[in-house]
């Protein structure tokens, strides 16, 4: 599809926009940037100044790199974070997306917008306060350190995301399109499993990246739930700090390990968040 | 007793104390001296049942010496074949090393330790989670001292002695009466031993000695001050005199101005160590050793006119360093004074083991290293009076002094203790704490150099350390631990807690946003109510208890 | 949709709750534990090794309200939300204009803008530590070339300004992709025709893309405002809430009271007090701004 907006601009709305676009990948790229340099130095020159440009500055040295590698427990938490992150997706979205839909197109006792309410105020609740608590279900359940305690553990807290968001994305969907589908036979499931669901694709898609993004990074559970087996990146990372303080380079190797993986997975993803997809689908 | 009998005991013995000579060779020596065994045995009690068997060393276990012949015999058996260890240590440099040593461990037993590790923030909760729900997934844990009351709340300890195992000759050979006091303690709840020997943390003060030595700054010192530059400095006002003098113009000549003193004072952080190592000979003296409470009513003793006046001193040291230090780290800290920017810095011994690597610094040769500076005056809050002392100096043990204890909950109690008392053998103690990147510090008299103990200097020399950086931080690091006045060590429940409480106000005073005064009693305040949570009388038991020892 | 007859009307009802069901069910079993667990805690007297030794009442919620450390905490928190929040709103809903709009290279521009939703808060922090430091810190460094000197981080304003850019830095992206798909459901006709009639960007944008976009975006907020409020790794890496209470957000006095030093009773009895204020806040904000668009 044409990008009729873009082919509309003025030439001086096309130069701004470009500007704002640049100015804004520097600011989002910098501190990437200077992650990646510091990986690059020793632990003192973390905190010389002047030690901004490697070879001009400073020797860059290939240590803190080695350091990561060489821990076994760096690949072991890389692989707990992706399997726990992509398991709380899959888990949210099957559990979340159908409620959200219930919520968006049908009447309850209670209004809808408070039940998807009452789904947010899970996340509302201080999380240090129910970190306990949570720690002696997890002992109940023998869920402690292992990756399906932190996807239960995950959903939980995710599926706010998922029904609050898909609920108004759903509330965007045209109607009429479903009401076509009911006349020309299909039932209640089909028209949320192949009209509905197609239709909002990108919304899901955002809610995907977002949810999967949230168990990426999350890090206090991590934290206190899990000591090696199930130990996900930000626990790992965490303890980049050691009794001397913060070994910031390697905690710079192991910030661009952890945002590797799902920045090049959302290369691809994006490709389907393409805008007009599913408004595509209706007009043609 | 002859003259010449009296004489050579008296060496003996002191060979025997200051760790020269051990146990088996002492007793054979003063027997033949005429002493007789129950006067001996006073003497010389016997914590360790095995000193007849010992040998130098045996191919069945090249990592150990010296090694008991009962040890050579167990091991032949593969002893631990099939068997686990889970152990959660510190994910840090302390870590490293008991990581390091593990496989060799394993090696020889057939035993496996199995390691986790988390860091310092979520250590403790990981530790009393486990314990306080009876999962007791782990054998051993690595702890800090100042968690050593919370493992005694309940009504059993959630952690064993080790008596029984240290008795039991196939098991690694340590001595705990190497064990300088002030560490034994500290591995200890009253009286008994229930951690085995790994770090021994203590502060002294660290200084350029190079830069202190230099004549043009001798010269300037004493033109500005009036007095020959003291090195090392012998006072706080020395002290003090010397941060002010060393801060704002270039002395390393680098073109950039230096400064006087490293600190590093983030709250949540270590930096809170620095006032209780400097503020210890405001308060400590031989007339009083109480730093924290006062041991009858639990009164907080934090905002006496002792410790106030040393926090005013303290905070003088601020403007000395750079502004930023409000917010460092501890590796901030290391790498000012690392990096030739500071002159001095109190902290730990691993600053002058950093200094050795002379591919990351300059310093390698040039740290000296002194106990902290005394003062003339010191307040005893105990009895509410100031009293006047010629130099009162204070000996410390902040720190973590990170080991290993064994869980109630263990079921293999034994093999547990085999691998812990194999970090402790001579050998492997020995390496951990020449090494830097062990993070372990020394706390046994073998480790030193005669007269103290029976260590050598080459030994050191053999890990990298130049040797007259190695003397002067094993001696002052030693006159620090073997001081008769020794500040306490907060050991009761809720240490941390208490620290903390400090610790925030503490920052708030160096950051401008609160006077002294008014600080270290609203510390009190929040003492009072930390003791209250915990139980007045519960806590005062086990402060009394944490003495015992 | 009207149902036609009871069958269908049976049918309708049985599918709206078997799709609701499991979710809600979900959510009531792994919770109810926990927050039950909470309250019990909060009028408890907690001690680790020994457990609860008595039931005090009220007490934990008076020590806490009595508490200046608390309040202190909640206005800090409070300022870091306020601030941090409509930044990102705003920065992130013109990220996704000119993405909308469709540049050359959009899909490497919508790369790079998500990236830093994956990255995690205390990392973050970590990183934050050395743009911001005076000694060799990136951003002391640009800005030494300006002659401005910020004291980032030894001062409590520093501190908790760097924490709320850093905050912008990492959230501004889920604004970002919850306003991108905002605009991509809106028709394209309509933009069509106010790009023909307006005449500037700035125009469209204000009077057309954010009255549509505007439902999704109050959601947006109101996540943020959540998740802001709980804003926790960043700012402990970054300043630990120093210099002495000065960046003390309510999150990290929660956490040092409850699992630093296992003070269950009066950490709960804090959380629990902040639950019920959080939620009628953002109650009462969230009805304001969906009054606004019904």
């Amino acid at each position: 599809m044409d990008n009729l907006l873009w082919i509309h601009s003025k030439r001086s709305g096309k130069i701004g926009i470009f500007l704002v676009a640049l100015l804004a990948a520097t600011w989002v790229l910098v501190p990437f940037l200077w992650a990646i340099i510091n990986s690059f130095k020793t632990l003192e020159a973390t905190f010389s100044a002047g030690s901004i440009i490697p070879f001009l500055n400073f020797q860059p040295t290939l240590d803190s790199w080695k350091e990561v590698l060489d821990d076994p427990q760096s690949i072991n938490s890389l692989i707990s974070s992706a399997l726990v992150a992509a398991g709380t997706t899959v888990l949210v979205l099957i559990l979340g997306t159908p409620a959200a839909y219930s919520l968006a197109r049908f009447e309850f006792p209670w209004q809808s917008k408070d039940i998807a309410l009452w789904f947010l105020s899970q996340r509302v609740m201080p999380p240090v306060v129910v970190l306990v608590p949570f720690y002696i279900l997890m002992v109940q359940l023998r869920l402690i350190d292992t990756w399906s305690g932190l996807i239960l553990l995950y959903s939980t807290f995710n599926l706010a995301f998922c029904v609050v968001i898909m609920r108004d994305i759903f509330r965007d969907v045209s109607k009429e399109v479903e009401e076509a589908a009911r006349i020309e036979g299909a039932n209640l499931w089909q028209i949320f499993w192949m009209i509905a669901l197609p239709l909002s694709l990108d919304g899901l898609i955002v809610t995907g990246i977002i949810v999967f993004a949230f168990s990426w990074n999350e890090a206090l559970f991590s934290s206190a739930l899990t000591s090696q087996h199930a130990s996900t990146l930000p626990a790992y990372i965490l303890a980049s700090r050691s009794t001397r303080g913060v070994n910031f380079n390697v905690a710079a190797v192991n910030t661009i390990i952890a945002i590797a993986p799902p920045v090049i997975m959302s290369f691809f993803v994006q490709r389907y968040l393409a805008r007009g997809l599913s408004f595509g689908a209706v007009k043609g | 007793m002859s003259k010449q009998r009296e004489d050579d005991f008296r060496e003996l013995a002191a060979g025997y104390f200051q760790g020269r000579i051990n146990r088996r060779r002492f007793i054979q020596q003063a027997t033949k001296l005429g002493i007789s065994a129950a006067l001996l045995s006073r003497l010389a009690p016997a914590t360790y049942a095995a000193g007849d068997n010992l040998v130098d060393s045996s191919p069945e276990a090249p990592n150990e010496s010296p090694i008991t012949k009962e040890r050579i015999e167990f091991l032949k058996s593969k002893p631990y074949k099939g068997v686990t260890i889970n152990v959660l240590v510190l994910k840090a440099t302390v870590g490293d090393c008991l990581k390091y040593h593990a496989p060799k461990w394993s090696e020889e037993t057939g035993g496996h330790v199995n390691v986790a590790e988390v860091p310092i923030d979520t250590l403790h909760q990981q530790i009393f989670s486990d314990l306080s729900t009876g999962l007791g997934r782990y054998d051993t844990y690595m702890t800090g001292c100042w968690f050593y009351g919370d493992f005694f709340t309940g009504n059993e300890p959630y952690i064993v002695e080790i008596a029984p195992f240290l008795k039991d000759p196939k098991h690694p050979y340590w001595d705990p009466d190497q064990w300088l006091p002030a560490m034994r303690r500290l591995y200890s709840w009253q009286g008994k031993v229930y951690g085995v020997l790994f770090d021994g943390d203590a502060q002294i003060l660290y200084y350029r000695k190079d830069i202190f030595e230099k004549p043009e700054n001798q010269e300037k010192f004493k033109a500005k001050l009036g007095y020959d530059l003291p090195s090392p400095p012998k006072t706080m006002k020395q002290m003090h005199d010397l941060s002010t003098f060393f801060t704002g113009w270039d002395w390393n000549g680098d073109g950039q101005s230096d400064w006087g003193i490293s600190l590093h004072a983030k709250v949540n952080e270590q930096g809170f160590f620095h006032f209780l190592t400097l503020a210890s000979p405001y308060v400590v003296s031989k007339d009083n050793k109480y730093f924290f409470f006062n041991p009858d009513t639990m009164k907080p003793l934090i905002n006496s006119e002792g410790h106030l006046r040393a926090l005013e001193d303290y905070v003088k040291f601020l403007p000395n360093g750079p502004k930023e230090a409000i917010s460092w780290t501890l590796g901030q800290g290391w790498n000012l004074f690392l990096s030739g920017h500071a002159v001095m810095e109190p902290t730990w011994g691993d600053l002058p083991t950093f200094a050795q690597d002379p591919k990351s610094n300059l310093c390698q040769g040039k740290v000296g290293a002194c106990v902290i500076p005394g003062v003339d005056e010191a307040f005893n809050p105990i009895t509410g009076k100031w009293d006047k002392y010629e130099n009162n100096v204070a000996g410390n043990t902040n720190g973590g002094t990170w080991h290993c204890v064994i869980s109630r909950f263990s079921k293999k109690k034994e093999a547990t203790y085999d691998f812990l008392a194999y970090m402790a053998n001579k050998k492997n103690a020995m390496f951990n704490c020449a090494n830097g990147w062990t993070g372990v510090q020394p706390g046994m008299k073998y480790e030193y150099f005669p007269p103290i103990g029976n260590g050598s200097l080459d030994e050191w020399a053999q890990y990298g350390w130049n040797k007259d950086d190695a003397t002067r931080y094993l001696n002052a690091y030693y006159e620090n631990l073997a001081l008769p006045n020794q500040e306490e060590y907060l050991r009761i429940p809720g240490a941390a807690e208490y620290w903390h409480e400090l610790d925030v106000r503490v920052s708030a005073v160096l950051a401008g946003q609160a006077q002294p005064k008014a600080a270290l009693d609203e510390t009190a305040q929040a003492w009072e109510q930390i003791t209250d949570r915990y139980g007045r009388d519960a806590q005062k038991k086990l402060y009394q208890e944490s003495f015992a020892s | 949709m009207e149902p036609a007859n009871k069958a269908q009307r049976n049918s309708e009802r049985l599918f709206k709750y078997a799709m609701l069901g499991p979710a809600v069910l979900w959510v009531i079993a792994f919770t109810f534990f926990p927050i039950f667990s909470a309250l019990n805690y909060s009028f408890s007297n907690y001690v680790l090794g020994r457990g609860i030794t008595s039931y005090v009442g009220f007490k934990n919620y008076l020590l806490a309200l009595g508490d200046a450390g608390f309040w202190h905490s909640l206005l800090i928190t409070l300022v870091y939300v306020g601030i941090a929040v409509p930044l990102e709103v705003c920065i992130g809903f013109v990220f996704a204009w000119i993405i909308t709009v469709g540049l050359p290279g959009k899909g490497l521009f919508r790369s790079i803008l998500t990236a830093p939703l994956f990255t995690m808060e205390v990392a973050i922090g970590y990183l934050g530590v050395t743009l911001f430091t005076s000694e060799g810190g990136l951003v002391s460094a640009l800005l030494n070339l300006v002659h401005i000197q910020i004291p980032w981080m030894s001062t409590g304003e520093g501190g908790l300004a760097a924490a709320i850019l850093l905050d912008v830095w990492q959230w501004t992206p889920f604004v970002f992709l919850m306003a991108l798909a905002a605009l991509g459901s809106i028709p394209d006709e309509i933009y069509d025709a106010a790009m023909l009639e307006a005449s500037s960007h700035w125009q469209v944008l204000r009077h057309v893309a954010l009255p549509l976009a505007w439902p999704v975006l109050t959601v947006a907020i109101l996540l943020r405002l959540i998740e802001g409020l709980k804003s926790f790794g960043l700012p402990f890496a970054l300043t630990s809430g120093g210099p002495g209470t000065s960046t003390q957000l309510f999150s990290i006095m929660n956490y040092l009271v409850t699992i630093q030093f296992f003070d269950f009773g009066r950490g709960s009895a804090m959380g629990i007090l902040y639950l019920v204020m959080v939620s009628v806040i953002i109650t009462v904000f969230f009805q304001q701004m969906r009054k606004r668009i019904d």
